[in-house]
């Protein structure tokens, strides 16, 4: 979709919040080229500013000063109503925890970024779903409601929905966290994997050495600048 | 536990404020009916001693006969008598008509009598002399001095007066001598009596003489009587609203000691006993009953003032007093509001001690708790609607109004019971259908409103009740209104008649009539003026063609053979010999009194009669005409040819604003509860907003526009209002059948259901635009959410 060697980029990327003597500089001017078709891992500690970072690459948190760019397009000219269709088309995500919608089932949280776009299923995309799906191993899940799925499997399903639309970029905010070490290193398998055989962009927040291993490359936040 | 519960009441105010509002407007109610029934009660009562002030002794359960009696005989011993009576007669002023049927009274020739204040000119002295009620002719271009004409008395305006009580005002006062030539038999309420030979009066049999007090002190008990009636209606309204606020009461709990479920466990886990975790959410809704209950009555006092103010400045003085706020109805509109308030929260509360300390270590589940209709639930709902249904079966039979009363109450809680199962399933029908047309948010919508069954159905019942009421209430009352308008062809056929009097009338008086606006049809009858036995000179007509002129098919547009029908007033036998000239003829007797001063002859009898026919009258089908405009034209053209009107549109009219007046009213009273139930929506919506922040957050992350989630909660609360609505229209319409049959069926030979469907669908569509109303509010809390924010919180 994009020629760009970039996935995305940021310059200058700051963010405060509050104002005066409560103010909080969560990032302070970060300069930042994530490569396409990699796994990039975001390393930090506890408020060393990872997930703002991730929160203004993804669009979902607007920087208080500084430039960043996805897929080719600035986000700070977006309005909030650009934003959300650029996401839904270019971006696709997995959260730590809570996913998933709780009253829809596995297949219909999965097909969600397309039912939102007002897509139809067709062919190509009810493909791209089946290859998806064979890939993450839960063809066995699809009907059932998050609450009868494990950890794990919740996370998988999550994975899933955020590769279906075949985004630029797909961001994982710590997606390990919740798991044990076991379906951790399945998910951050199925990460590696979805770069490697599907030519995906993945990039994830987390604190442990133990994900950032997966990664082709890590960035190391602290302080809110890159170390 | 007294720092958990300051903190948490600080905490969770505004989650409270609808369910503190359903309570201030039950209350709020109650206060508003003390205090309007109190100042219609000062109004009414005020007055009444007025026309008694100057009298010893008052007289009642006398004809205009007697009455006469008595005044002649005061004037002849010094003593004064003023006759309190009232006569609907034709008014013209300057020669225009006035009114076809203005309300005439008497005033006193001895100013201690008198009770009309006077504004303008002076009191009557002479006979001839009139005045004019001043609110009555207000706008009416009536002045001292213009010429009057009341029934057939010709007089002068001399004054203009005020009247002080509303249950004795007319539009025009006249001399005893004047009224009692008006009308022989005029309706003679009461004769007040001053003078020494009070005490020793000849009275008819059956007259009764009081003191003045007493009668005045007896007066006013039956006057507050019937303002007490109507107070009483309008708590029955009054509990309704309360009943649905206490709906929304405890649907506002049950759903926020959900959401603080991990709280209470917290609580139990450091320590708090289940008695000390219960008391505290008691004390809770204690408060909030208290202080929404307070409000109430703040509100309640301001509008009734408010409302009595308006009253007062739009209808004419006196009929709207000084409202009194009353101790004892305000204690009880407090005590009621907060009895509610802490009823609708027994159960829930009773669950949230059902909560162990372990919940609080669980991960917080709250947005997938799903609650379901248990077995037991279903039995018991299953076997209250069949249950309701053979006492409703019963009640037709029986014509029970108590049966049915019983078996729609059943009926109704069944299906309450049921809620949870039926609400969702209709909800999932709806939302197909409408998510084929708007897509995810609609999908999303229906997927959201069903989720949690209990809560929906628990949400959806408070509206249910109001629906159905209402739709009850319109179905039955349109379906009254066919048999009332049944009643009415038959009473009066023709909405307006010209009669003439002495001569034919002239042969282009049609043609003008029918150019009359407001005038539809219009046929002449012919006819020829006749001795009939009994009755005198009368003009004997025959209905032509008159089919399209007439309500359906009375017997007087057919007359038989033999036939005669006659005005009610001339009828003394079953008989009468009718003469024309030379020729007579006998005839049998019919009478009724919808034509006017004519009798009414089969066409081969006419021929009998006479070879020469001419029109002697004109009936008129009007055009949806206003009444008093048709007439006023109509009377423009028959005064001048010697004829006189009769108005049946006036009647029709008056029974049909009546109808409505009736609908109009219980459709507002029963809309407050309507519109404490969409508040209870809008309510449900904002705590499952709270609640669904982070699945909002996350909706918006993966590309929900705001828009979009702002049509989603819109959605939402459309299929909830909406099914409510279809729901209870099916069930008020149901009811509404059975109540027919029951109750009315009895009382007349037929009645129909009559669907009035415009009013139907006008209901769902109102309850449709107010539930996407009651959904602006919590839908902008939650588009304001980011998804970053709404991803971070815990």
């Amino acid at each position: 979709m994009t020629n760009s060697p970039l996935a995305a980029s940021t310059r200058g990327l700051t963010r405060v919040y509050g104002q005066g003597d409560t103010a909080v500089h969560a990032l302070r001017g970060i300069d930042l080229d994530l490569p396409a078709g990699r796994f990039t891992a975001i390393m930090g500690r506890s408020g060393s500013g990872k997930s703002t970072l991730m929160h203004c690459l993804a669009g979902l948190d607007s920087p208080t000063a500084g430039s960043v760019s996805v897929a080719g397009r600035a986000l700070e000219s977006m309005d909030d109503n650009a934003l959300t269709i650029f996401r839904r088309e270019h971006l696709g995500f997995v959260f730590q925890s809570f996913n998933l919608l709780p009253m829809l089932t596995a297949g219909q949280n999965i097909l969600l970024p397309l039912e939102l776009a007002g897509r139809r299923v067709d062919a190509a995309a009810r493909a791209r779903y089946d290859l998806v799906v064979g890939v993450l191993g839960i063809g066995d899940r699809l009907g059932h409601r998050p609450g009868e799925l494990s950890g794990g499997q919740q996370q998988r399903v999550a994975i899933a929905r955020a590769l279906v639309s075949e985004p630029d970029i797909v961001f994982a905010d710590e997606p390990t966290g919740n798991l044990d070490s076991e379906a951790a290193a399945e998910v951050l398998g199925f990460l590696r994997r979805s770069v490697r055989e599907l030519g995906s962009t993945v990039v994830m927040v987390t604190h442990e050495d133990s994900a950032a291993a997966y990664a082709d490359d890590v960035v190391v936040i602290a302080d809110g600048l890159v170390a | 536990m007294r720092t958990v519960l300051r903190a948490s009441l600080r905490t969770h105010t505004r989650r409270y404020v609808s369910a503190a509002l359903a309570v201030v407007i039950g209350v709020t109610f109650i206060v508003v009916t003390s205090l309007l029934s109190s100042a219609a009660r000062a109004g009414l009562v005020a007055g009444v001693e007025q026309q008694y002030r100057g009298a010893d002794v008052v007289i009642t359960e006398v004809d205009a006969r007697d009455a006469a009696r008595i005044v002649a005989d005061a004037t002849d011993t010094g003593d004064a008598a003023a006759v309190i009576g009232w006569t609907p007669q034709q008014v013209r002023v300057d020669g225009r008509l006035f009114d076809p049927r203005a309300g005439v009274g008497g005033i006193a020739e001895d100013p201690g009598l008198r009770w009309q204040e006077l504004r303008e000119g002076r009191f009557p002295e002479q006979p001839g002399e009139v005045v004019a009620d001043r609110n009555a002719v207000k706008g009416k271009d009536v002045h001292v001095g213009d010429t009057v004409e009341v029934g057939t008395l010709e007089g002068t305006v001399v004054g203009l007066v005020d009247t002080p009580s509303a249950s004795a005002g007319a539009d025009f006062y006249l001399l005893w001598d004047d009224l009692r030539a008006v009308d022989e038999d005029l309706w003679v309420d009461s004769v007040a009596y001053a003078g020494p030979g009070s005490a020793s009066l000849d009275l008819p049999r059956g007259a009764t003489v009081q003191p003045r007090d007493e009668f005045v002190e007896e007066l006013q008990a039956e006057l507050t009587n019937e303002v007490n009636v109507l107070a009483i209606l309008l708590l029955v309204f009054a509990s309704i609203a309360l009943f649905v606020s206490a709906l929304v009461i405890a649907n506002t709990f049950s759903i926020l000691f959900a959401q603080r479920a991990r709280d209470f466990a917290l609580l139990r886990c450091v320590g708090a006993t289940r008695r000390q975790v219960l008391r505290s959410v008691r004390v809770e809704a204690l408060a909030l009953g208290a202080a929404a209950s307070l409000l109430g009555l703040a509100f309640g006092t301001a509008l009734g003032y408010l409302l009595v103010a308006l009253a007062t400045s739009a209808l004419p003085s006196g009929s709207m007093g000084v409202p009194t706020p009353s101790p004892r109805w305000y204690a009880g509109a407090f005590v009621t509001g907060l009895l509610v308030t802490l009823v609708a929260a027994w159960l829930p509360t009773r669950r949230v001690v059902r909560v162990g300390p372990l919940a609080a270590l669980r991960p917080d589940d709250s947005t997938s708790v799903h609650t379901g209709a248990g077995r037991l639930r279903v039995l018991a709902g299953l076997a209250t609607v069949l249950l309701g249904a053979v006492l409703l079966a019963l009640s037709i039979q029986g014509n029970s109004p108590g049966l049915m009363v019983l078996g729609g109450a059943a009926a109704f809680t069944g299906v309450l019971l049921l809620g949870p199962v039926i609400v969702p399933a209709l909800i999932r029908v709806a939302g197909g259908l409408g998510g084929r047309v708007a897509g995810a948010p609609a999908r999303l919508a229906a997927e959201n409103a069903v989720r949690n069954p209990r809560r929906t159905a628990a949400t959806t019942a408070s509206l249910l009740v109001g629906v159905t009421l209402t739709t009850a209430v319109l179905v039955a009352l349109a379906s009254s209104r066919s048999a009332v308008d049944r009643d009415l062809d038959r009473d009066h056929p023709i909405d307006v008649a010209l009669t003439a009097t002495d001569e034919p009338l002239p042969s282009d008086l049609l043609d003008r009539v029918r150019a009359v606006p407001g005038v539809g049809t219009a046929v002449a009858l012919d006819g020829v003026s006749a001795r009939v036995e009994g009755a005198g000179e009368l003009p004997a007509v025959t209905p032509g063609e008159v089919g399209a002129v007439v309500h359906g098919s009375p017997a007087i547009a057919t007359p038989g053979p033999r036939e005669i029908w006659l005005p009610s007033d001339d009828v003394s036998r079953s008989r009468v010999t009718v003469q024309v000239g030379e020729r007579s003829v006998e005839l049998r007797v019919s009478s009724g009194e919808s034509w006017g001063d004519a009798a009414i002859v089969a066409p081969e009898t006419l021929a009998a009669l006479t070879d020469a026919t001419q029109p002697w009258a004109v009936w008129v089908r009007a055009d949806d005409a206003d009444p008093e405009d048709l007439a006023g034209d109509l009377d423009a053209l028959a005064q001048p040819a010697g004829a006189n009107l009769t108005n049946g549109l006036r009647e029709r009219s008056w029974v049909t604003l009546q109808l409505d007046i009736l609908t109009g009213t219980v459709v507002a009273l029963l809309g407050i509860a309507v519109v404490i139930a969409l508040i209870g929506i809008g309510n449900t919506l904002g705590l499952s907003v709270l609640e669904r922040r982070r699945e909002h957050a996350l909706l918006r992350a993966l590309g929900l526009t705001r828009r979009q989630l702002r049509a989603t909660l819109a959605a939402e609360a459309v299929l909830l209002s909406v099914v409510a609505t279809v729901l209870g229209s099916v069930i008020g319409v149901t009811f509404a059948w059975v109540s027919l049959q029951a109750l009315v069926e009895a009382a007349v030979d037929q009645a129909p259901l009559v669907l009035p469907w415009g009013q139907l669908v006008l209901v769902v569509l109102v309850a449709g635009v107010a539930g996407l109303l009651s959904s602006l509010l919590p839908a902008r809390r939650a588009a304001r959410t980011t998804p970053a924010t709404g991803l971070s919180l815990d």
